[in-house]
C-alpha cells in the first residue's frame, strides 16, 4: 500500500526507528545475544591520580577457574590516540590520572570476572599531582606527560610540555592594546564552569570476537571509523581486519565519538580463542572512568567605544582537559572560531589553551564548550551594557555579525537568522531591559537574554558516502556511514529518498553503519551529518533515479526525457504508459531476472590542511531568553519559562527539529543549575545520579518555547544546516542575565547551584 | 542460596531457580532474554529498569529476585498486542517521544501505571509520576505530550 505524504520535506516525520526501541528491541549496550559462549570482561581502572604502580598476582588471577584471559600493560604495552596518542591502553609503571585502565580479564561470568579483579593488588607509590588549571601552570609545577614530544601525533599540536600546555589556538586581528587605550568603556572579568559528564543513560559497552582473521566489534559509538582507526593502529592490526557494526547508541552526546574503553574489550577478545566478549560498564565506572568534559576559566576583557561598537576585545580561554587533550583538539578550533560571541569586532586576540592536568581525560559534549564560552561572552555584554548605560539587546543589534562581514578568521559570514533568533525569543517571554515589577516578598523575578552562534567544521581528508540498493527484497535499502544516537539522522535520509524518487516511505530501510561496507582507510565525518550525508545522499538519489529511467527507456523504446517517477510508478507523460517499481524489482519487467539498481554518491572534504578558514562551513546561530524567580531568603532559583531559537536554514523534520530544541533547553537547564563533576585528591566522587543529579521532570521549566528559524544556508540539502549539535548555546548565559535582573547579583561561576546562590545573596546584602 | 520461584510475565507462567542476590532486572534479562528493561545505574535512582509488579511501577534493580513469587510482572514487550501497538507506543512514535530510546521502556512503564490510575491525567501529573525516570536527552516534553495525547484518546 502506498501512503506516500506530498511533502514530505518540511512535514513531521517520526523517527524511523522509533517503534523498535518502543517494544523492547535488543540493540543497546548488554542487549547483544551471543548463548552461552559468551564470556564477560572486566576493567581494573586505577584509584590514584599519578602514581607509580606495580601489579601483584596477575598471575594467581590467570588461574581462577572461569577466568579466560586476562591483560595488564605488560603484555600490551600500546598508546592510544586519534591525533596525539596520548593516553595508554593500559598503565604500564606509572599512572597520570584516576581511572586509566591497569588490567583487564574476561571470565565466564561477571561474578568470576570480578574475583579476578580482586585477585589482583595495586600497589601506589604516589607521586605529585596537579588537578586545577592554576596549579598546572605554576612554576614547579609536577609536569603530566614530561615525554609529550615522543607520542606519536606531537606535530598535531602545538604544546608545552615543560608548562603542561597540551594545545593552543589564537586567532589575532588588529590592535588590541591600541583599541582597548581608546575605548570608551572598558571591562575585564573572569568566568568560569565546572567539569561535568556526559551521562549518557546507556553506559559503554559492546561485544567483540575473533572471527580467523577478523575482529569483529559490535558497539554503540558515534564514530565506528574513527574509532576502527585509532583500535587498529593501537592494537597493531590492518583496518580491513577490524570491523565496526554499529548497533543502538543510548545517548552519547560526545562520549561515545572517541576510543575509551572499546579498545580494551578488542584487545581481550584477541586472547580468548574466538570466544564472544561483552563488556557493559557500571553507572560507577562511567563516572569514574570515561571522559569528562573540560572545566573552562575564560578571561574576558572588552572596549565599548562611545557609540555603543565594541572595538576591542581579548579572551583567554583555559581548559583543564586532564590527563588527555587528544578528544579535544577539534573542538578547540570551533572554539576559537566562536571566541567573540556572534559579534563583528575589528580588534580581537582569542586565545584557546588546553591545560593538562592528573584527572580524568576530556572530550567535548554536544555544544558545550561552546555554550561555556557564551556563558562568559553572554554576560559579559550584559555586563558591558550596563557599564554603557545601554539596553543590552540593543548593545547585542549594534555588533552583530552580518552576512557578508570578513570576520576575525578571515570567513566571510552568509546571511544568518542571528538577529531573528534574538528578536524571537525576546517577544516569546516578553523581555525587558528593566524589570517590570517590584518585590513585594521573598520572591523576585528577572528575565535575561543571550545570543550565540555555533562553527559548523568539516575536518579535512573526511568523506560522506551513501548507497542505495533497489532490488526485489529490501526494495529501497540504504547504507550509510554516520550513526544515528537519537538526533533523526535515519529519519532524514528516508525522508529525502522518499522525496527525490517518489517512493513510499515504507520501502526504505537505512541499515546501521558497518565498516565492513567501506574501504579500510575510510574517514566517515561524524559531526555536520546532515549537511555531508545530505550532499551525498542527493547525489546517489540522482543516480539511482538515472539508472531506473534508463532502464525503462530500453525497454519501451522512448527517450528517458519522456519519463518519470511519480507514487512509485515509472510513468511517460508522452505515451501514458505506466510501471509500478515493486512489479518491476519484485517480478521484473518481461524477459529475464528482475534488475538490481545500484547507486553511490560520496562527499569529499578538501584535501587542504586544518587551518581554520579550510575547516570552516558555517554558523548555527542560536538565541536564548530566560524568565527565573528567585528567593532573596534560600537562593532557591526557579526557570519559569526559557525560549530558545535556532537558525536551521530550512526544516526539513520541523517536529524533530523541535524535539531537539526541547531537549537542549532541558540539557542546559540541567548542566547551568546542577551539574558538576566532583573529584577528592583527583578521585571522582560523582558516582552515581546522587552525588550527580541531572534534570527530571521536576526541573522543567512551566513554559518551554521552542522557535525555528529559517535562513537557507545555500550549500545544505533544501537550504538546511545542522542544529543538533549547536542546540545549547545561550542558554545558561540567558538563566545567568535573568538572575541579574531579579537580584542585581551576578554569578559568574558554573553551575548555578541554589548554595552558590545564596552565598552570592548573602555576600551581596 | 537458591529459591525455586514461579511468576508471571507478560501473561506467561514461567518457573525458574534463582539465587537470593539475583535482582528481578538481572533474571528479567538474562535468564528470560527480555531486553526491554535497561540497565542504568543499579541503584534505583534512573528508572531505565522500571516494570510493573503487581500492578505498581518498581525499579527492578532494586527488587530481588526471590521477592516476586506468585507475582504478576508486565514489561515493555507486554505493552503492545501481537498486532497492535498500545495507544502509548504510537503516541511516543507521533509526538517524538523517543530520542536515544533508552529510557523509553521505563518511561512507557511509569505512563502506563499512571493511566490505570488516573485516566486523564493533569501534566503536572505526568511529570509527578515521570520524576523517577531519567531522560539525558531532555525528551521530557513531548514525553509529557505523548503521554497527554494517549490519554485524551483512549475513549
Amino acid at each position: 500500500m502506498i501512503t506516500r505524504k506530498p511533502h514530505i520535506i518540511g512535514k513531521p516525520f517520526p523517527l524511523v526507528e522509533a517503534q523498535s526501541k518502543l517494544t523492547g528491541v535488543s540493540c543497546y549496550a548488554g542487549d547483544e545475544p551471543f548463548g552461552p559462549d559468551l564470556l564477560h570482561a572486566r576493567i581494573l581502572f586505577s584509584k590514584r591520580a599519578h602514581a607509580r604502580v606495580r601489579l601483584r598476582g596477575v598471575e594467581q588471577a590467570r588461574r581462577l577457574e572461569g577466568v579466560a584471559a586476562v591483560l595488564t600493560g605488560r603484555e600490551v604495552n600500546a598508546r592510544l590516540g586519534a591525533r596525539i596518542e596520548d593516553r595508554t591502553l593500559l598503565a604500564v609503571d606509572e599512572v597520570t590520572y584516576a581511572g586509566q585502565p591497569l588490567a583487564v580479564v574476561a571470565a565466564e561470568s561477571p561474578e568470576i570476572a570480578m574475583a579476578a579483579l580482586a585477585t589482583i593488588q595495586v600497589d601506589y607509590d604516589d607521586l605529585p599531582a596537579v588537578f586545577d588549571v592554576e596549579a598546572a601552570l605554576a612554576a614547579d609545577a609536577p609536569l603530566v606527560h614530561p615525554d609529550m614530544t615522543a607520542y606519536p601525533g606531537f606535530d598535531q599540536v602545538q604544546a608545552q610540555p615543560e608548562r603542561n600546555i597540551a594545545h593552543r589556538v589564537l586567532l589575532q586581528r588588529g590592535d588590541v592594546d591600541a583599541a582597548l587605550a581608546d575605548a570608551a568603556f572598558v571591562l575585564e572579568r573572569t568566568y568560569t564552569a565546572a567539569p561535568l559528564q556526559h551521562a549518557p543513560m546507556e553506559t559503554h559497552g559492546g561485544v567483540a570476537q575473533q572471527r580467523e582473521r577478523e575482529l569483529m566489534l559490535w558497539l554503540h559509538v558515534q564514530a565506528p571509523f574513527l574509532q576502527r582507526q585509532v583500535i587498529a593502529r593501537a592494537l597493531h592490526i590492518p583496518p580491513q581486519d577490524l570491523r565496526i557494526i554499529t548497533q543502538c547508541v543510548g545517548g552519547s552526546f560526545g562520549s561515545k565519538v572517541f576510543v575509551s574503553v572499546e579498545a580494551l574489550l578488542a584487545a581481550i577478545a584477541r586472547e580468548t580463542h574466538g570466544r564472544p566478549v561483552r563488556l557493559h560498564l557500571t553507572r560507577e565506572e562511567e563516572f569514574q572512568a570515561i571522559f569528562m568534559t573540560p572545566a573552562m576559566r575564560a578571561r574576558v576583557t572588552m572596549g565599548l567605544d562611545d557609540q555603543g561598537r565594541i572595538i576591542a576585545m581579548r579572551a583567554v580561554y583555559d581548559w583543564n582537559v586532564g590527563a588527555s587533550v587528544d578528544a579535544f583538539i577539534l573542538e578547540m578550533q570551533r572554539i576559537a572560531l566562536a571566541g567573540t560571541g556572534p559579534y563583528a569586532i575589528p580588534n580581537t586576540d582569542i586565545q584557546v589553551n588546553a591545560i593538562y592536568t592528573h584527572l580524568l581525560p576530556a572530550a567535548p559534549m554536544r555544544s558545550l564548550s561552546i555554550a561555556q564560552m557564551h556563558w562568559a561572552i553572554e554576560q559579559h555584554v550584559d555586563e558591558l551594557a550596563e557599564m554603557a548605560g545601554m539596553s543590552p539587546l540593543l548593545l547585542r543589534q549594534r555588533n552583530l555579525v552580518k552576512g557578508g562581514d570578513q570576520l576575525f578568521s578571515n570567513f566571510i559570514m552568509h546571511a544568518n537568522g542571528l538577529e531573528s533568533c534574538v528578536l524571537e525569543t525576546v517577544r516569546a517571554i516578553g523581555w525587558q531591559p528593566e524589570r517590570d515589577q517590584d518585590p513585594s516578598g521573598p520572591v523576585v523575578r528577572g528575565k535575561g537574554l543571550a545570543m550565540g552562534w555555533s562553527p559548523i567544521i568539516v575536518s579535512p581528508h573526511c568523506k560522506s558516502r551513501v548507497t542505495i540498493q533497489c532490488d526485489g527484497d529490501e526494495l529501497c535499502s540504504v547504507i550509510v556511514d554516520g550513526v544515528d544516537v537519537g538526533q533523526g539522522y535515519y529519519a532524514f535520509i528516508t525522508q529525502l529518498i522518499a522525496f527525490e524518487l517518489n517512493l513510499p516511505i515504507e520501502w526504505i530501510t537505512v541499515h546501521p553503519t558497518d565498516t565492513g561496507n567501506h574501504e579500510p582507510d575510510w574517514q566517515a565525518i561524524y559531526h555536520n551529518l546532515l549537511w555531508s550525508t545530505g550532499r551525498a545522499l542527493l547525489q546517489a538519489v540522482a543516480e539511482m533515479k538515472r539508472q531506473i529511467l534508463s532502464y525503462v527507456s530500453e525497454m519501451w523504446e522512448e527517450p528517458m526525457s519522456n519519463l518519470d517517477i511519480v507514487e512509485g510508478e515509472v510513468i511517460s507523460y508522452a505515451t501514458r504508459r505506466r510501471l509500478s517499481i515493486l512489479t518491476l524489482l519484485q517480478e521484473g519487467a518481461g524477459e529475464g531476472e528482475p534488475p538490481v539498481f545500484r547507486a553511490t554518491g560520496v562527499y569529499e572534504a578538501s584535501e587542504q590542511d586544518d587551518r581554520l578558514e579550510n575547516i570552516l562551513q558555517s554558523y548555527a546561530a542560536t538565541g536564548y531568553a530566560a524568565e527565573v524567580a528567585v528567593n532573596l531568603e534560600t537562593g532557591h532559583l526557579t526557570v519559569l519559562q526559557l525560549a530558545g531559537a535556532a537558525d536551521v536554514g530550512h526544516a526539513i523534520n520541523p517536529e524533530g527539529v523541535k524535539a531537539q530544541l526541547k531537549g537542549g533547553i532541558i540539557q542546559s537547564i540541567s548542566l547551568t543549575l546542577l551539574e558538576e563533576m566532583q573529584f577528592e585528591n583527583g578521585v571522582p566522587i560523582s558516582i552515581d545520579f546522587m552525588s550527580y543529579p541531572i534534570a527530571t521532570t521536576a526541573d522543567m521549566p512551566q513554559k518551554l518555547h521552542p522557535i525555528v528559524v529559517e535562513i537557507p544556508q545555500s550549500t545544505g540539502p533544501y537550504g538546511a544546516r545542522d542544529l543538533s549539535n549547536h542546540v545549547m548555546v545561550g542558554a545558561s548565559a540567558a538563566i545567568g542575565n535573568a538572575i541579574y535582573q531579579a537580584t542585581g547579583v551576578r554569578i559568574r561561576d558554573l553551575p548555578i547551584t541554589a548554595q552558590r546562590l545564596y552565598d552570592a545573596l548573602r555576600a551581596d546584602s | 542460596m537458591k529459591h525455586d520461584i514461579s511468576f508471571s510475565i507478560n501473561g506467561e507462567r514461567v518457573r525458574l531457580t534463582v539465587h537470593s542476590h539475583q535482582t528481578l532486572l538481572e533474571v528479567i534479562r538474562s535468564e528470560l532474554e527480555l531486553t526491554g528493561a535497561k540497565y542504568g545505574c543499579s541503584t534505583g535512582e534512573c528508572g531505565a529498569c522500571s516494570v510493573l509488579l503487581d500492578g505498581e511501577v518498581v525499579n527492578s534493580c532494586m527488587v530481588l529476585a526471590p521477592e516476586v513469587d506468585g507475582a504478576e510482572i508486565l514489561t515493555v514487550e507486554g505493552l503492545s498486542g501481537d498486532e497492535e501497538l498500545h495507544p502509548l507506543q504510537k503516541s511516543f512514535i507521533d509526538h517524538h517521544g523517543v530520542q536515544c530510546g533508552y529510557c523509553a521502556p521505563g518511561m512507557l512503564i511509569s505512563a502506563k501505571a499512571l493511566l490505570s490510575r488516573t485516566s486523564r491525567p493533569h501534566e503536572e501529573e505526568i511529570r509527578e509520576a515521570l520524576v523517577g525516570n531519567l531522560c539525558r536527552c531532555g525528551a521530557y516534553a513531548d514525553i509529557i505530550k505523548s503521554i497527554q495525547v494517549a490519554s485524551r484518546a483512549r475513549r
